[in-house]
């Protein structure tokens, strides 16, 4: 039964639905009570609350992963579960919500320990769990300032398995691109807050002399005050702890969490092993245009467009119509969702597993597509960068998702020579 | 530093004409600089835009790509790929901050050892220059 299907029949007869809701949700509490008695200390009441959340969400009808809902808690007892963001926008922990109904397999199997977006659980509390006590910790986002580093490093430290979920996260993302700033966090901070125009440190002039810039460390009246250090170079989670499974993704799609709760499902209720560590889940081999649904004709291109600029045709290659799409340098798995929606590619999937440097692969690709010239065997270098400037901020277009992970992770500054 | 900065130079030789120009330059005894390395490919086309960023991240000061004269390719075409990509990569590394000079692109075909010569100290020169790489390893 489709979702709309099922939000027609809700609809229909709401009556019935709701009757047929109370009664897992008597259940729940007991169940809950019993595993959080057993869970570890100081966590056991924000974890049923959290808990008693989820079982609010409750509806009827098909669970959209294989497990149904109410299969209780698994034959070991619950397992714990720590859902952590570092630099993050939040996508990605809205995504795990994505799942719908097999949200409510997770409170079956789960006590989510830690999820800052929609449940308590402080650093302290993780902090006093023994070591590996958390069976899986989900985490999004790069690694970008001191605060990160440590909970990420503690996370690992209490956690059987580290899950990096989201393209910051196993690629350093949007938030890596800060890496090419030749000035780092300084610049960075110096911009934000003294250069931007809208900013009150820019207008108001009682901050004209001494603009407010967050410090690290500050001593107050009350006490010494501390926040997170920013880092000059933002890093991917495995350049920083070690990391079991990756889910890319920018958010990682509905059918890949479903794929990594079902594994850990299958591990508790069935006994089957998980996959191999180091495996990528929610990828195929080969690469978005295998799934991309768009007729290509292999042309030549010699001028980049953006799809606001041209009428783009719904049926034919947004390569072909001149549109830089990284379709052929990142993995599918995606279903080609923007491709489908007349949107090109910008590579939050990464690279195949064949190829390290995302980047240069889709330049490898895209370069190739410019046709040869008629002046090609007398022109010079000089030429051929002007054809190819037509691609504006190579760096940044085919890094765009990437860089954490490139082979050159900084900008650079010359210093002597001419 | 009172040494003279002694560059580490990777140039990247096609299978048909430039490594045969190579040999040649060698057979011929001709005075070069030793500072570089030559890894053949079957075709210019073939260097990867990623060889040339992992020459770099690991410390190599210069990369140049030497290949068949245009029109003169043994795959018809390979060189014309290859200045494609290695323009665009020169817009890369020029964003990240080096000097595009690192990179450099040549025809040098089978029997032209001493263009061969001259290209590579000509390089050398040009790298002497420019000073050592301006990527440091160490992090955060």
């Amino acid at each position: 039964m489709s979702f709309l299907d099922r939000f027609r029949s809700k609809k229909a007869k709401p009556k019935e639905e709701k009757k047929a809701a109370p009664a897992p949700k008597a259940e729940a509490p007991k169940s809950h009570k019993a595993e959080a008695a057993s869970c570890a200390g100081k966590t056991a009441a924000s974890v049923e609350a959290s808990q008693l959340a989820f079982s609010d969400l409750v509806e009827s009808g098909q669970p959209l992963v294989s497990y149904k809902f109410g299969l209780g808690a698994p034959p070991g007892g619950k397992i714990n579960l720590a859902i952590y963001w570092a630099a993050a926008c939040g996508g990605c922990d809205v995504s795990i919500l994505d799942i719908n109904n097999g949200v409510l397999t997770v409170g079956d199997m789960a006590n989510i320990v830690m999820w800052p977006v929609a449940a308590d659980g402080k650093e302290k509390d993780i902090a006093a769990m023994e070591d590996g006590s958390i069976t899986v910790s989900i985490i999004s986002g790069a690694v970008r300032n001191s605060e990160n580093e440590h909970m990420v490093k503690l996370l690992r430290k209490k956690s059987a398995i580290v899950v990096s979920y989201g393209t910051c996260a196993c690629f350093g993302g949007s938030p890596a691109l800060a890496n090419l700033v030749k000035g780092g966090k300084d610049e960075i901070l110096d911009y934000v807050y003294t250069k931007v125009p809208s900013t009150a440190n820019f207008q108001a002039d009682y901050h004209k002399g001494s603009p407010v810039v967050p410090q690290s460390h500050v001593k107050a009246p009350e006490g010494d005050l501390e926040l997170p250090v920013l880092y000059d170079t933002v890093k991917t989670l495995d350049q920083v702890i070690d990391v079991d499974y990756y889910v890319p993704g920018c958010p990682p799609l509905q059918e890949s969490i479903s794929h990594l709760l079902k594994a850990v499902a299958d591990l508790l209720y069935n006994g089957v092993a998980l996959p191999p560590k180091g495996t990528t889940v929610g990828v195929v081999t080969k690469t978005l245009c295998d799934q991309c649904h768009r007729r290509k004709e292999f042309r030549r291109v010699s001028k980049i467009v953006e799809p606001h600029e041209i009428d783009v045709d719904p049926e034919l290659c947004l390569m072909d119509q001149g549109i830089l799409c990284l379709g052929p340098a990142t993995v599918g798995g995606c279903n080609a969702r923007c491709t489908s929606a007349g949107q090109p590619c910008r590579g939050c999937y990464g690279p195949t597993v064949a190829v390290q440097e995302h980047g240069a692969s889709a330049l490898t690709a895209i370069a190739s597509l410019f046709p040869v010239l008629d002046e090609d065997p007398t022109c010079g270098e000089d030429q051929i960068i002007d054809v190819m400037s037509t691609i504006r901020d190579p760096l940044g277009y085919f890094y765009a998702y990437t860089m954490g992970k490139s082979l050159i992770k900084r900008s650079v500054t010359e210093k002597g020579g001419n | 530093m009172s040494e003279e900065f002694e560059p580490k130079i990777v140039a990247f030789c096609c299978n048909w004409c430039s490594y045969a120009g190579a040999d040649g330059a060698g057979v011929a005894r001709l005075q070069m600089p030793t500072n570089f390395r030559i890894i053949r490919t079957m075709c210019s086309a073939r260097v990867d835009p990623e060889f040339v960023l992992r020459a770099l991240s690991k410390g190599a000061d210069g990369v140049i790509v030497l290949g068949c004269h245009p029109a003169d390719c043994h795959y018809i075409g390979g060189n014309y790929r290859a200045r494609r990509r290695i323009a665009l990569l020169r817009l890369v590394l020029e964003q990240y901050g080096f000097d595009p000079k690192r990179l450099k692109l040549e025809w040098v075909s089978a029997s032209e050892g001493e263009k061969f010569q001259t290209t590579l100290t000509g390089f050398v020169d040009t790298i002497k220059k420019l000073g050592p790489t301006p990527l440091v390893q160490e992090e955060k």
